[in-house]
C-alpha cells in the first residue's frame, strides 16, 4: 500500500479518515494493525479489498498487489479479487453473517462466486472446510442457520467462508472481540495454524495489545489515520518509540512485570477527525511533547534497523518515561 | 412440520370462533332493529305476513333465532334472502366470493409487484431523482382514495379513450371479460402499492447497510446476487408483516371498488343489501369476510417463517 | 538531542463542546422545520382550516340553494367551479365540504383519542385481568374489516335505531368506535415500555398515586408517538367519511360532504366531468397534506433519526 488517503464526504465537510498510509505485507507474515477506534485502521483494511462505505472514497494512493493496482481495478476485476486473493473476516459474527440463509449454503456460496470450482464441487467443499475450521459435528451442522450456533463457532464459520477460496491474503477484523475470552485462544489458534497451512498471510486488526504479541510479527500502530510506528513485534514491545505506542503498552497489566509498575492510562480522547490540530495529531494527549510538536507535523522515519516511528521527540531520548507520566 | 400443522390447525378454529364471534355482533346488532324487512312489501295480507315471518323463522323469541344461526353458521348454511325469497344465501356469496376474489388477487398482484419493484429501484437509486420522483410518487398514491383513482380510471379508459371498460359503466355489459379486470384491480391495488414501495424501499435501505451485505460484497459475489439473495430477501420480513392489514385493506376497498366499476362480488351484494334491508344476506356477507380475513391473516402467518427462519411456532 | 522539558501550559485543547440543552419536543420542532414536504402539508391544512373556518359566515352562495344557474353548467367566471346537477354553486359547497372534512378528522382523532389512550394507559398499567380483558377485545377486533363493521353502525344507529341522526356525529362515532385499538394498542406499548423505567421507580418511591403517575410521567413521554397516530388518524377519518358518503350511506343531502359531491360527480361523469372533479382534487390534496404531516411528525419524533 502507498501513500493511501481515503475520505468522507459528510454535509459538514471532509473527514481524512486515512492519511498517506504505506507498508508492505510480504507473503507468509502476519501483520498486526493497532489503534483505537478510529484511528483508520479498518478503514484502510476495508480499502484493501475497495469496500469503503459511502460516502467514502480512496483520493490517493496506490494498492498494488504483484503488479495490480486494486484501486484502479474495474469492478469486475475487484469482483473476481475479492473472497478470492484476498479475503476478509468481520468482527462481529452475528451480524456479519445472513440470517436467513444456511451457513452452509453461505460457505458454498463463497466458492461457488469464483471460478475457481464449480458449483457441485463448491458443494462437496463445504463439509471439509467447517472441519477445518473446527466446528464440531460439521456433517450434521451445515444445515443450520447462524442463530442456532454459538458465537464462537459462528466465527468459525466466517473464517471457514474467507478461507474456503485459500487465499494468499487474509484480512481479519476484530475476529475475536465479540467473543468471550475462553473461545478467543481457540479462535487465535486456528488462524495462526491456518495461515501456516495455507501459506497464507495475515493483517489483523485490532486494539488488543496481547493478541498481537502473541500472533504477529510484525505491528503498525496507527493513530488519527496515520501510521505513528511500524516495526517487528519483539522490538516494538521491548522498545516502543512513539508515545502513543508506549503510552498503550503501559497501559496494560503484563504478566512480566507484575508489581513493579503502576497502570497509566492515556489522558484526553480520541481525536475528533473533522477537528484535527495541527502539528503532531498525537500532542494533545502526550505527556513528552515539546514546542515543535504543536506545529509541524513529523514525518516517519526509521529510528532503527526495520523501525519506524513518526514523533519528533522518541521514547529513547527520554531518560525516565515512567516519572515523567506519574507526574 | 407436525408443529406447524398443529399451529395451522389451531388458529383455524380460533378463525372459526372468531367468525361466529363477530358475525353474531352483527346479528345482534340487526336484529334490534324494529320493524322487518317485509315492511317494505305492500299488499301483504296479515296472514300472508304472518307466514312470511314463520318462514323465516322470525317470530322465534330472539335467543332461538340466535342458536338456529349459529347452527345454520356452523353447517355452512347462511340461510335465505329475505328480499328474493327462495334464493340461499350461501351458494350466492360463494359465487359472488369468486368474483371478488379474481379482482383481489388481480389487485395484489399489482400491490405487491409494483411496490416491490419500485421500492427496490428507489432504495438502490438513492437520493437521486429516481428515488425522490418515487418516494413522492407513492406518498402521492397512498394519499388518493382509491374510488378517486377508479373514478380518474374510469375518465380516462371510459370516456376519454373508450378502451377496456366500455364506456363507464359496467352494469350493461355483464361479467365474464378478462379485460373488465384490469382497470379496477389497479385502482383497488394502487394505493397500497404506494404503500408497499415505501416499507421496501425503507426496509432494504437499512439491509443494504448491515454487516451481512457487507460480507457478501467480501466474498466476490455478484451485484444481482447481493441485492435479490441478501439485501432483498431480508428486507421482505418487515413488508410481510404488513400483509395481513394490507389484505384486509384491499377487502374494504373491494366495496367501493365493486360498486363504482359494477363488480358482482361480495362488496357490491353487501351495500345491495343494505340498502334493501335484507339483514340476512348482510350478516351472511359479513361472516364471509370475517372469515376471508381471518384466513388472511392466517396464510400470512405461515409464509413469514419460511421467510424469516429464525421464527418457529 | 532534545529534552523532553515537562509541559506546564494549560490544556488548550482538551475543550469539549456542550451541546445546548433540548427537550425532546425542541428537538422534533426544529426537525419538523427542516422537513420542507411536512411544511407544504401543513400550509395546505391551515388553508383547509381557514377556508373551513370562512365557510361558516360565508360562502359565495348558499351551499344548498339549487338552481343558481343551469345545471351541469361548466366553470366560468361567476362559477369558478361550476354548478352542479342540481344548479348549486360548486365551489361554495367545497367550502362547505372543508368545514364537514374539518369536523370529521379533527372529531374523530379527538375521541379516538378518548376513548383509546386511556384505555391503553390503564391495560399497559395494571396488566394482569385488566391487560387481558382489554387485550382480548383489541384483538377480536384486529381482523375485521373496520369499515364494514363502521357501515353497518352507521345504518343501525341512525337509521335503522333513530337513535342520532345522520350526520358528522354518527359517522365520528362509527369510526372511532372500530378504530380505538390502534391508538389503544399503541399506548399500551409505550406504557409497558415505559413503566420499567427508572424515573417511574422513582416516582413511585416519592410515593406518587397512580393517577398522577400516569398522567404526569408516563402520558408524557408517550406523547410524541400518539401525536403521530392522531395525525394519521385524520386522513383515515377522513377516508372513511368520504367512502361512506360516496356510497350514500354517509352524510345526507345536501350536506356538502366531498365523498357525496363525487358521488354526485361520478353519475354525471360522462357528460360533465367537472362536477367531479373538484371534491375528488380537493379530497386527494387533504390526505396527502396530512400524510405529508404525518411523515414528517413521525420522523421528527424518531430518535434513530438524530444525524
Amino acid at each position: 500500500m502507498q501513500d493511501l488517503r481515503v475520505q468522507f464526504f459528510v454535509s459538514e465537510g471532509t473527514v481524512t479518515a486515512v492519511d498517506g498510509v504505506s507498508f508492505e505485507v510480504d507473503r507468509g507474515e502476519i501483520v498486526g494493525i493497532v489503534g483505537e477506534s478510529g484511528s483508520g485502521k479498518t478503514m484502510t483494511a476495508l480499502s484493501l479489498l475497495r469496500l469503503i462505505p459511502e460516502p467514502g472514497r480512496i483520493t490517493n494512493g496506490r494498492i498494488l498487489y504483484g503488479e495490480k493496482d486494486i484501486a484502479q481495478m474495474t469492478d469486475e476485476e475487484i469482483r473476481e479479487f475479492r473472497g478470492n486473493e484476498v479475503a476478509m473476516i468481520f468482527q462481529d459474527p452475528m451480524t456479519s453473517l445472513n440470517p436467513v440463509l444456511r451457513i452452509g449454503f453461505q460457505v458454498e456460496e463463497a466458492m461457488a462466486a469464483h471460478s475457481r470450482f464449480t458449483n457441485q464441487q463448491s458443494r462437496d467443499r463445504v463439509v471439509p472446510m467447517l472441519q477445518r475450521v473446527r466446528i464440531p459435528a460439521a456433517k450434521d451442522r451445515v444445515r443450520d442457520y447462524p442463530h442456532q450456533f454459538s458465537g464462537g463457532m459462528r466465527q468459525r464459520g466466517m473464517i471457514a467462508m474467507g478461507v474456503s477460496n485459500e487465499p494468499s491474503l487474509l484480512i481479519a477484523d476484530e475476529p475475536t472481540t465479540a467473543l468471550d475470552v475462553t473461545v478467543q485462544a481457540s479462535i487465535i489458534e486456528l488462524l495462526r495454524d491456518l495461515s501456516r497451512e495455507l501459506r497464507a498471510s495475515v493483517i489483523l486488526i485490532t486494539h488488543n495489545m496481547a493478541l498481537v504479541a502473541s500472533l504477529c510479527n510484525r505491528v503498525i500502530v496507527m493513530y488519527a489515520g496515520r501510521i505513528v510506528e511500524q516495526g517487528p513485534t519483539r522490538a516494538i514491545f521491548k522498545n516502543p518509540q512513539h508515545p502513543y505506542t508506549w503510552s498503550l503498552l503501559r497501559s496494560m497489566p503484563r504478566m512480566d512485570e507484575v508489581g513493579h509498575e503502576r497502570l497509566v492510562s492515556i489522558r484526553g480522547l480520541p481525536p475528533d477527525l473533522s477537528k484535527m490540530p495541527p502539528g503532531c495529531k498525537f500532542h494533545p494527549r502526550c505527556r513528552f511533547r515539546i514546542d515543535k510538536c504543536l506545529t509541524e507535523e513529523p514525518p516517519l522515519a526509521e529510528v532503527d534497523p526495520a523501525q519506524d516511528a513518526r514523533c519528533w521527540v522518541l521514547m529513547k531520548n527520554i531518560p525516565n518515561p515512567e516519572a515523567e507520566a506519574l507526574k | 412440520m407436525r408443529g406447524t400443522l398443529v399451529y395451522i390447525g389451531q388458529r383455524l378454529v380460533l378463525i372459526a370462533v372468531t367468525t361466529i364471534l363477530v358475525s353474531s355482533i352483527v346479528f345482534l346488532l340487526l336484529h334490534q332493529i324494529p320493524g322487518n324487512a317485509f315492511l317494505n312489501e305492500t299488499r301483504q295480507t296479515p296472514e300472508a305476513l304472518a307466514a312470511q315471518l314463520h318462514h323465516y323463522g322470525l317470530d322465534l323469541p330472539l335467543p332461538q333465532q340466535y342458536s338456529n344461526w349459529v347452527n345454520g353458521v356452523v353447517h355452512g348454511n347462511l340461510g335465505e334472502s329475505l328480499v328474493n325469497h327462495g334464493v340461499k344465501i350461501t351458494p350466492l356469496l360463494l359465487r359472488e366470493t369468486s368474483v371478488s376474489a379474481t379482482v383481489g388477487f388481480f389487485a395484489l398482484f399489482v400491490t405487491i409487484g409494483l411496490g416491490l419493484l419500485l421500492g427496490v429501484i428507489a432504495a438502490l437509486r438513492q437520493n437521486t431523482w429516481v428515488d425522490y420522483f418515487a418516494s413522492s410518487a407513492a406518498v402521492v398514491g397512498y394519499s388518493i382514495p382509491s374510488f378517486v383513482i377508479a373514478i380518474f380510471a374510469l375518465l380516462v379508459f371510459g370516456h376519454y379513450f373508450y378502451i377496456w371498460t366500455q364506456g363507464t359503466v359496467y352494469y350493461n355489459v355483464g361479467w365474464g371479460d378478462w379485460t373488465q379486470i384490469p382497470v379496477p384491480a389497479i385502482a383497488l391495488g394502487l394505493p397500497y402499492a404506494s404503500y408497499v414501495a415505501r416499507l421496501t424501499r425503507a426496509s432494504m435501505l437499512e439491509t443494504i447497510r448491515t454487516d451481512y451485505v457487507r460480507t457478501a460484497w467480501a466474498k466476490g459475489l455478484k451485484a444481482r446476487i447481493v441485492v435479490l439473495r441478501h439485501a432483498l430477501r431480508n428486507a421482505l420480513i418487515p413488508v410481510v408483516t404488513i400483509l395481513g392489514p394490507l389484505i384486509t385493506g384491499i377487502i374494504t376497498g373491494s366495496v367501493v371498488i365493486e360498486n363504482i366499476f359494477g363488480i358482482p362480488g361480495l362488496g357490491k351484494e353487501f351495500i345491495t343489501s343494505i340498502l334493501a334491508r335484507d339483514y340476512n344476506i348482510v350478516i351472511g356477507v359479513f361472516t364471509f369476510y370475517a372469515a376471508l380475513v381471518g384466513l388472511a391473516n392466517l396464510t400470512v402467518d405461515v409464509i413469514y417463517p419460511m421467510l424469516d427462519p429464525r421464527i418457529r411456532y | 538531542m532534545a529534552q523532553a522539558a515537562p509541559i506546564s501550559q494549560p490544556e488548550v485543547e482538551l475543550t469539549y463542546e456542550v451541546p445546548e440543552q433540548v427537550t425532546l419536543l425542541n428537538d422534533a420542532w426544529r426537525r419538523l422545520k427542516r422537513n420542507r414536504i411536512a411544511l407544504v402539508g401543513a400550509v395546505i391544512i391551515g388553508i383547509l382550516l381557514i377556508v373551513a373556518l370562512i365557510s361558516i359566515i360565508w360562502t359565495p352562495y348558499p351551499v344548498w340553494l339549487q338552481a343558481v344557474g343551469p345545471t351541469y353548467q361548466t366553470p366560468s367566471l361567476k362559477h369558478p367551479l361550476g354548478l352542479d346537477q342540481a344548479g348549486r354553486d360548486i365551489l361554495s359547497r367545497i367550502m362547505g365540504g372543508a368545514l364537514i372534512t374539518v369536523e370529521v378528522g379533527i372529531g374523530s382523532a379527538i375521541i379516538l383519542s378518548l376513548i383509546g389512550i386511556p384505555l391503553g394507559l390503564i391495560a399497559g398499567f395494571y396488566r394482569g385481568k385488566v391487560d387481558t380483558i382489554i387485550s382480548f377485545f383489541i384483538n377480536i377486533w384486529y381482523g375485521i374489516p373496520d369499515l364494514l363493521v363502521a357501515l353497518i353502525l352507521v345504518f343501525v344507529l341512525s337509521d335503522a335505531l333513530h337513535l342520532i341522526p345522520r350526520g358528522v356525529l354518527v359517522i365520528i362515532i362509527a369510526f372511532a368506535l372500530t378504530r380505538w385499538m390502534d391508538v389503544a394498542r399503541l399506548v399500551r406499548g409505550q406504557t409497558l415500555s415505559l413503566r420499567e423505567r427508572e424515573f417511574v421507580e422513582a416516582a413511585r418511591m416519592g410515593g406518587a398515586r397512580d393517577f398522577a403517575m400516569l398522567t404526569r410521567h408516563i402520558f408524557p413521554n408517550a406523547l410524541g408517538p400518539i401525536i403521530v397516530q392522531a395525525t394519521f388518524a385524520i386522513p383515515a377519518a377522513v377516508l372513511f367519511e368520504a367512502f361512506l358518503s360516496f356510497l350514500g350511506l354517509g352524510l345526507p343531502p345536501p350536506t356538502p360532504s366531498w365523498g357525496a359531491m363525487a358521488a354526485d360527480g361520478y353519475h354525471g361523469m360522462d357528460f360533465a366531468p367537472h362536477i367531479v372533479l373538484a371534491p375528488t382534487v380537493a379530497l386527494s390534496l387533504t390526505l396527502m397534506a396530512f400524510n405529508w404531516l404525518g411523515d414528517g411528525l413521525r420522523d421528527a419524533f424518531d430518535p434513530r433519526m438524530k444525524r
